[in-house]
């Protein structure tokens, strides 16, 4: 009888710990969901300049000036990126198109007007410097969410402390990184990557403006501890909602994207 | 003076033992603060122009000293297997992690991105992130590297037998610890490939270690050996002990000073107790000599020792300073290590003089008179060479023409040997040819393009941008930090009037001034220039068309390489695009790797100067200098385009630029050094004459000796070059001695006959000793693993043999020319 009881007890304390490790899943799985949205699905197209600054350990800078464009097919799936280069003046109308898709590898082309020639680009290794800065690819378009397992380990009034793992560890240089989420806006303001237990990496948010009521970043920055170097991105002029046509995110659009979309 | 000093030690022993013993406590302790210093970079000054430059280009282009480690295939297969190449992964991930080590910047087929097409899609990939596990996916790897430019021959050698990892260090004085750590990793592997490290910064870190090991044995067992001669010479330890003692204050108190006054331990100064030891042992054997012939018929110490001391007091002082003066040449050589131990060197004679003069006498006083008892003996020990000796004499003038034919013939045979010596040095080489360094230098310059590298910058001057620039940020009243490299100056005013624009809305002036620095942006990006990447192209294959150069590596590589694979992916379109902006698309392209900051190794950020690489089968300067002179011949034929010029940096360059400024300084020390001891010698004997016969003992020991290294095709280097200071120091010795002594001799038995038979007693003898001691305690050099302690081994040898031989048989015949005339 005791032992009875015993057993009982002990499968319903486990029943109750899996149910537990299940809400506790979900829970993390929606504010990660939430982070996502609020970061790359506000709006179901949008528009912004993009000002970056890499700098490097020694205070060398290199700028680029880019207009980026984005709609969702999906809202939260699958959404079409394009990224039109102002700066350097001689990368001038060089273009970046990418057709992100939650379930399937993404596509993704490049424009090159100087050598008159546009070219796919493989599904590889999302994780290679965005023209040579301190962003990675995945920073860009978003990194997908089915790669990282989720937990939250930490939550106070004002946010929530995640650490992602890598389900396949062997893909990414990393081994976990951690992710600080704001609970009023729900943008990611702080991102660190592990190598180890070694910080070498960061990612911040270092302003943020209500625009047409999507919390919108204004300014962020990315540094590698490794190297010494760090990009700072100036966002300006966001749009939301401007109905974005979805021709525009096709391999014909690259040699001549709209003129009547680049504003100043 | 001398009068008071002698009183001084002969009245007062053991004020001079406690002021010895002192000295030599005080600065024995300096010692500990030794710091070693093995960097052939401080052969030049710090502000030396091509020194600075080169540090500017390692700077500006984050050139790190590298340690190459080869990984050599057994019985010839390739390194493209599944267990090799798994070596070089593993080996690579652990190298990584090596404190003191760049893992940023590291260079194995594990660590570098691909760049490749994917049916007709670009695709950026690690190119070996792990090892694969089948043959099949291993020629996948090799047919990647086969398509690299910048990695075939450099990561893998052409003939695929051999693969490397470039492995940059924060620091190269961590060499060799780096070194030591990467074997430790080799021998876990329990791979069965033969592995290799080498470069230039464990060379010469290691040489460093072992430059010390070697002071702590090399110099000790010299010592031992002369101790062992002298006791064979005058039986009796106690006697003997006193060169001992007054070499080892000599060295003691010279190092101690040395590295008191904040010098570091170069391997020109790890030499000085080498060299002063034997100078310091010679000035005591001739007192030595003289006090134990004397001893035998007077046995007064007091007035021996005074009347030793006296006949030998000047003869010693003028050797003493004429090796001064030979070494203290040395410092008119433009280089800092040489200067410092050409310095230490001169001051340690003198003090071994002093110490000679002043401890001798004084420890002579204080043996007791049993003690020295058994020197009366020494006549049987030495007789052989007091038997040979006047036969010797009798020879000298027996055959004194046959004998002056054959100086002759030796200075002549010696011109011609001299006229055949080879300058040329290379760090490596100052390690055994069985050396595991020297080993690893042979087999991984057989495999690949070259583990000795240079770098051939080209740029501009920029002059007329910046002022460009400047008018513009005046114009636009905006504020720019000027330190920094022209392109981000540019960048930081371009940004901060786009803010300005952006604040205010629209403002013609500014946009016309964004436009005008986005301009000269593009102008000062010289190396975006497709017809400026095609001069880049056409020095690369000039320098190749040396036949000296391995392998060069440049941006126009790197440019011709993306550009193929964002086009078709063949080689048709291995090509510079023909556009500026195609060229600076295609760089973009680059920089979208796991690797963008290997660009910043190629060009500068703005591009306005760029580097190509060298990669070199050999370091030494003679190939170098040929590859310099060359290329300087293709640009005067060919001349860069307009504002373009090329400037050279790395290791390698640097060496051939000491190289230079040393036998030019060498040659001037020489020289002046000369000068002086000639007028020295003049002014000592009071004539002409006698000058000129004092100076033959070292011309032709110099000559002779720089004959032989002709005649040998021993390079003329570093060690070699400062043995001309040696030699002038020693051989004057024996003539100032002979020729002293013989007028001595002369003047108190007034007949020419009579001065020379004596002279081939005790004079002879100690000159005879003093060359056998030197001779032969220095050849435990001879099995020192480095080769400048050889080459100093062998030459003292020599130069003894040489020295003694001209004055016991040239100097007599000269001198009793004329009927004593000259005397």
């Amino acid at each position: 009888m005791k032992l009875i009881i015993k057993l009982v007890t002990i499968f319903s304390l486990m029943g109750m710990a899996t149910g537990k490790t299940l809400d506790a899943n979900n829970k993390v799985m929606q504010i990660v969901k939430d982070a996502y949205q609020a970061c790359y699905y506000a709006g179901d197209d949008a528009q912004r300049k993009a000002r970056m600054q890499i700098i490097d350990s020694k205070g060398e800078k290199q700028l680029r000036q880019f207009n980026i464009f984005k709609k969702d097919v999906v809202d939260g799936g699958n959404q079409d990126f394009l990224v039109v280069f102002e700066k350097p003046s001689d990368v001038k109308n060089m273009v970046f198109l990418v057709n992100k898709k939650v379930e399937a590898e993404d596509e993704r082309w490049l424009y090159f007007p100087g050598l008159d020639l546009d070219k796919r680009v493989a599904a590889s290794d999302k994780r290679t410097s965005f023209v040579g800065s301190d962003y990675y690819y995945e920073d860009i378009s978003g990194r997908n969410i089915n790669l990282d397992k989720f937990e939250l380990i930490n939550e106070t009034d004002k946010e929530y402390q995640i650490k992602a793992t890598p389900k396949d560890p062997s893909q990414v240089e990393f081994s976990y990184y951690k992710m600080v989420i704001d609970k009023s806006t729900m943008l990611p303001m702080s991102m660190e990557y592990f190598k180890g237990e070694a910080l070498y990496r960061k990612a911040e948010i270092l302003e943020v403006k209500n625009v047409d009521g999507y919390p919108t970043v204004f300014k962020s920055k990315i540094s590698n501890f490794e190297s010494g170097s760090h990009t700072l991105v100036q966002f300006r002029a966001p749009n939301y909602n401007i109905g974005l046509a979805a021709d525009l995110f096709t391999e014909r659009s690259l040699r001549n994207p709209p003129a009547s979309l680049f504003k100043k | 003076m001398k009068e008071q000093l002698f009183n001084f030690a002969i009245n007062k022993p053991k004020w001079v033992f406690g002021l010895v013993l002192t000295f030599s406590l005080i600065c024995g302790g300096l010692i500990f603060n030794i710091q070693i210093d093995t960097d052939p970079e401080n052969m030049l000054p710090s502000d030396q122009p091509e020194r600075v430059f080169h540090n500017q280009v390692k700077e500006q282009f984050q050139l790190h000293d590298m340690i190459v480690v080869g990984l050599v295939t057994n019985n010839k297969s390739s390194v493209y297997q599944p267990e090799t190449l798994k070596s070089i992964a593993t080996l690579s991930q652990e190298i990584e992690k090596i404190n003191g080590v760049i893992a940023l910047d590291l260079m194995s087929l594990q660590s570098v991105d691909n760049i490749t097409q994917d049916n007709g899609a670009l695709r950026f990939e690690w190119l070996m992130r792990s090892a694969p596990d089948s043959i099949a996916g291993s020629e996948q790897i090799k047919a990647a590297v086969d398509r690299l430019p910048l990695f075939r021959n450099t990561l893998v050698s052409a003939d695929d037998n051999a693969a490397a990892i470039y492995v940059p260090i924060k620091d190269k004085d961590e060499s060799y610890r780096i070194s030591k750590e990467i074997e430790s990793l080799i021998s876990q592997l329990e791979s069965e490939e033969d592995f290799h490290i080498t470069g230039l910064p464990v060379a010469e870190d290691t040489f460093g270690f072992e430059m010390f090991v070697q002071m702590g044995i090399s110099a000790p067992l010299a010592a031992a050996m002369i101790f062992v001669l002298l006791f064979v010479f005058f039986r009796n330890l106690k006697f003997i002990a006193a060169p001992m003692i007054i070499a080892m204050a000599t060295v003691i108190i010279i190092m101690g000073l040395m590295i008191g006054m904040g010098f570091t331990v170069h391997i020109m100064s790890s030499m000085i107790p080498i060299f002063l030891m034997p100078i310091a042992v010679v000035d005591s054997v001739h007192i030595m000599s003289e006090f134990a012939d004397k001893f035998k018929h007077n046995s007064n110490k007091q007035l021996v020792i005074k009347q030793v001391v006296n006949a030998l007091y000047k003869p010693m002082l003028f050797t003493s300073l004429t090796s001064a003066v030979g070494f203290a040449s040395l410092m008119l050589t433009p280089i800092p290590p040489v200067q410092v131990f050409g310095a230490f060197v001169a001051v340690g004679i003198l003090l071994a003089f002093i110490l000679t003069i002043i401890f001798l006498p004084a420890y002579l006083m204080s043996l007791k008179d049993d003690a020295l008892k058994s020197l009366s003996k020494v006549q049987t020990t030495a007789s052989k060479l007091e038997t040979v000796l006047p036969k010797i004499g009798k020879i000298s003038f027996g055959y004194a023409k046959w004998l002056v034919a054959g100086f002759v013939l030796l200075v002549a045979l010696s011109a011609w040997g001299i006229s055949k010596i080879e300058i040329n040095d290379n760090p490596t080489r100052w390690f055994k040819s069985d050396h595991k360094i020297r080993v690893a230098d042979q087999v991984l310059n057989q495999h690949f393009a070259g583990t000795y590298d240079a770098y051939l910058v080209l740029q501009t001057d920029l002059e007329a941008e910046r002022s460009n620039l400047d008018e513009i940020i005046k114009a636009n009243g905006v504020a720019i930090n000027q330190e920094l490299p022209l392109g981000t100056m540019i960048n930081e005013a371009l940004q901060k009037l786009e803010e300005e624009l952006f604040e205010k809305g629209d403002d013609q002036k500014i946009e016309n001034a964004i436009e005008s620095l986005e301009q000269l942006k593009t102008n000062v990006a010289l190396f975006q220039n497709p017809e400026n990447l095609k001069a880049v192209e056409l020095v690369q294959q000039a320098l190749i068309d040396t036949g000296l150069v391995g392998k060069t590596m440049s941006l126009a590589d790197a440019v011709k390489t993306v550009t193929r694979e964002l086009k078709s992916g063949d080689d048709k379109d291995y090509r510079l695009p023909r556009s500026q902006s195609g060229v600076a698309e295609a760089l973009l392209q680059y920089q979208s790797s796991h690797r963008p900051h290997d660009l910043w190794h190629l060009t500068s950020k703005d591009y306005a100067s760029t580097v190509i690489w060298l990669q070199m089968k050999s370091g030494d300067n003679q190939d170098m200098t040929r590859i310099v002179e060359a290329m300087q011949e293709y640009f005067d034929k060919n001349p860069l385009p307009e504002n373009i010029s090329a400037k050279w940096a790395g290791k390698t360059y640097l060496n051939k630029v000491w190289q230079d400024e040393m036998v030019q300084g060498m040659l001037t020390s020489l020289l002046s050094a000369f000068a002086v001891v000639f007028i020295m010698m003049v002014l000592l004997f009071r004539s002409v004459w006698l000058g000129l016969i004092a100076m033959l003992p070292l011309t032709i020991t110099i000559t002779a000796i720089y004959g032989l290294i002709g005649w040998m095709g021993k390079d003329y280097d570093m060690p070699i070059a400062v043995l001309s200071a040696l030699t002038l120091g020693l051989s004057v010795d024996f003539a100032i001695h002979f020729v002293q002594r013989s007028r001595d001799l002369y003047k108190s038995t007034g007949s020419v006959s009579k001065a020379f038979s004596l002279m081939f007693k005790e004079p002879a003898t100690a000159i005879s000793r003093n060359a056998i001691v030197i001779a032969i305690g220095f050849t435990p050099l001879l099995v020192a693993p480095l080769m400048p302690y050889v080459t100093v081994g062998f030459f003292l040898a020599t130069i003894m043999a040489v020295s003694a031989v001209v004055t016991l048989f040239l100097l007599p015949i000269c001198l009793k020319a004329r009927g004593g005339k000259l005397l």
